[in-house]
């Protein structure tokens, strides 16, 4: 029983220190190597299983991904003088493991070291431009000068920043009433345009209406009187066609006729016997 | 048995992590130890502890995921769905995101109606992420949401930290940059499809700039409208459309009203003048037919004919009632007929001299 037990114990021993050899990187993550906390050789470890010195060296393992850095919202002051909150985030990503270990040790160390320059940056480019060219022309332009100028002086940490993106832009309480009312009184504007185009619309329909109705009247009259003169033409031509063939028994004919017409209520006849219709009277 | 080893392959994988393997050499060395021992219980337990062992280095693959095994923490290889084998736990690991899920992020707002089963109607809003600025300085509330899949599962996992919020934070800032290219009334109106293609492709520019193996399936507007407090006003100039298209309805009708009824009007004028005319030619016509026969007759007795006429017409305006005849001879009449009481009526007509006139 003893060698059963020797053997499980050096079982145990060897399994130790082979365990003290190895080290296995995940595929997330890359490796230094310390020899009594010295960084040893040039290189870093990429994923996978590798073999070190036992007990006086140690290994540290870096998040070898996109990692994230969102600053706090800050007021900034634009150069048309005006106040701004930006909300920037950055995407960023350990680079040189061994850079890193020597300059900022560990992800909080390099957190801190990216707020500062970032936000530095930022507030300097952001003076250099106003609030329109911010919001909307000048956006990408900013962000890429930020990320280039955060990678110049992240270089030297082993940190690369692979993005500053400007995530959001609002204006300060009192500068969003300002806003506000200006949308406001913009509509306002708007509204009052449109109703007043309407009724422009509106009036000159019903006037346009209104003067076709008089022309299309005045003509219909015009070709109405005209009408009537042809008809009055053609009745006098035919008067005068038929009554000249006698025109003293036409106008001993038309007299007679007026003379009925004309003589009838509250008329008086004076006669004397002289007249023709008398004269068997006398 | 498949299902202890599904189990089994679990809970290992929960376990697993970048830790070296410590059983490996332990487990063998044990093995020989035991069989030493020469002990058919053991034995059995034994066998049967490392069958479980080498069993748990099955896996299933379901079909909307796909397998990614890492060896010793590096990645190895993509397993399609099905049933695979790996490595057991010291080895190998296996990772099964699931790849075809359509994954569902919202902006502005939490928790829509349309995802959450049954009861789940609220929806908060979180003015905070929807207030953006447009390019015209104007500020919109902007609701959108993103969907997304994982189109590379190995960059999916191990490229990106935290990949939820790095979509998040991403679609934020590409919706704000391409809201800041827009004016506030086009975001409110007819370019909301540019928008959403937009920020959808920027945003995937963005995520592949982070090789995150992510693909951007869509950018979804869920609601644009204009911040709380100025609502009012953009609603009243919504209605002054709708009344300037009124106003203007308005006078169309009036229009459409008054032009066929002045038509018909005039059409009026011009039958009654048409008919003037007519019935002025026929009655001149018919006058004119009635003296040519008349004449013709006439013609045929000329002194008899007109005595006629003559005796006709005095006896009938002489039998008239209410004219007044007054008969006196010719000499009285020169005294009287200044006395006669003429103003009498209106109209007085002395005849005498003037009937020979006409008669001759």
């Amino acid at each position: 029983m003893k060698t059963i037990q020797f053997t499980i114990g050096g079982v145990v021993i060897a399994v130790f220190l082979l365990l003290q050899c190895l080290f296995v990187v995940d595929q997330t993550e890359r490796a230094i190597v310390l020899q009594l906390g010295k960084p040893v050789g040039n290189a870093d470890y990429g994923p996978g299983l590798h073999f070190k010195l036992p007990f006086i060296q140690n290994v540290i393992f870096f998040d070898a991904r996109v990692l994230e850095y969102d600053a706090p919202a800050a007021e900034i002051l634009t150069q048309d003088k005006k106040n701004m909150v930006v909300d920037n985030y950055s995407r960023w990503k350990i680079v040189n493991p061994l850079l890193f270990y020597r300059t900022v040790r560990n992800v909080q160390g390099g957190l801190s070291r990216i707020d500062d320059i970032v936000y530095s940056q930022m507030r300097e480019a952001l003076g250099r431009y106003t609030l329109t060219e911010i919001v909307a022309v000048e956006r990408s332009t900013i962000m890429d000068e930020v990320t280039a100028k955060a990678n110049v002086l992240l270089g030297e940490y082993g940190i690369n920043i692979i993005d500053v993106r400007i995530k959001r832009t609002d204006l300060p309480q009192e500068n969003q009433m300002a806003i506000y009312g200006r949308m406001q009184a913009e509509r306002e504007r708007q509204a009052k345009q449109y109703r007043s185009e309407g009724r422009e619309e509106a009036t000159k329909i019903t006037t346009l209406a209104d003067k076709q109705r008089a022309i299309l009247l005045a003509d219909a009259r015009r070709a109405a009187e005209g009408a009537r003169g042809e008809g009055e033409a053609g009745a006098t031509a035919i008067y005068a066609q038929a009554l000249s063939q006698d025109p003293d028994f036409y106008e001993f004919v038309r007299t007679m006729d007026a003379y009925k017409k004309t003589m009838k209520e509250q008329t008086q006849f004076v006669l004397t016997p002289q007249s023709e219709f008398f004269k068997y009277l006398q | 048995m498949n299902w202890d080893w599904e189990k089994l392959q679990e809970k290992r994988q929960r376990q697993s992590g970048p830790l070296p393997g410590p059983d490996l050499g332990d487990l063998n060395e044990k093995v020989k130890q035991f069989k030493q021992m020469n002990l058919p219980g053991w034995r059995v337990i034994l066998l049967a502890a490392l069958l479980l062992w080498l069993g748990s280095g099955i896996y299933l693959v379901q079909p909307d995921e796909v397998g990614v095994v890492q060896r010793f923490g590096a990645y190895d290889r993509t397993t399609e769905p099905g049933p695979h084998y790996r490595l057991p736990f010291p080895f190998e690991s296996v990772q099964t995101p699931q790849v075809t899920k359509i994954q569902r992020l919202e902006v502005g707002f939490r928790g829509s109606s349309s995802f959450a089963s049954g009861s789940g109607n609220q929806v908060r809003l979180v003015p905070e992420e929807s207030l953006m600025l447009t390019g015209d300085e104007n500020i919109v509330d902007v609701q959108f949401i993103v969907q997304y899949l994982i189109e590379n599962a190995q960059d999916y996992l191990f490229n990106v930290a935290n990949q939820d919020k790095t979509v998040k934070d991403a679609a934020e800032a590409a919706m704000r940059e391409v809201i800041g290219y827009n004016k506030i009334d086009s975001a409110l109106t007819d370019d909301k499809l540019t928008i959403q293609n937009d920020t959808r492709d920027l945003l995937q520019k963005i995520l592949d700039s982070y090789n995150s193996g992510i693909r951007i399936v869509a950018v979804q507007l869920q609601d644009v409208h204009p911040p709380r407090q100025v609502i009012d006003a953009f609603k009243d100039v919504a209605s002054a459309k709708e009344d300037k298209s009124r106003f203007i309805n308005e006078a169309e009708a009036y229009e459409n009203d008054l032009i066929p009824r002045t038509r018909g009007e005039a059409a009026a004028i011009l039958n009654q003048a048409q008919a003037y005319k007519e019935s002025k030619i026929l009655q001149a016509k018919g006058d004119s037919d009635r003296f040519l026969f008349v004449l013709e007759e006439y013609r045929k007795a000329q002194d008899i004919t007109k005595k006629r006429i003559y005796l006709e017409t005095m006896e009938e305006i002489l039998s008239r009632p209410e004219v007044e005849k007054i008969i006196i001879s010719n000499e009285s009449m020169q005294r009287v007929f200044p006395y006669l009481p003429l103003q009498r009526s209106g109209k007085a007509t002395v005849n005498g001299q003037g009937k020979e006139g006409g008669a001759n």
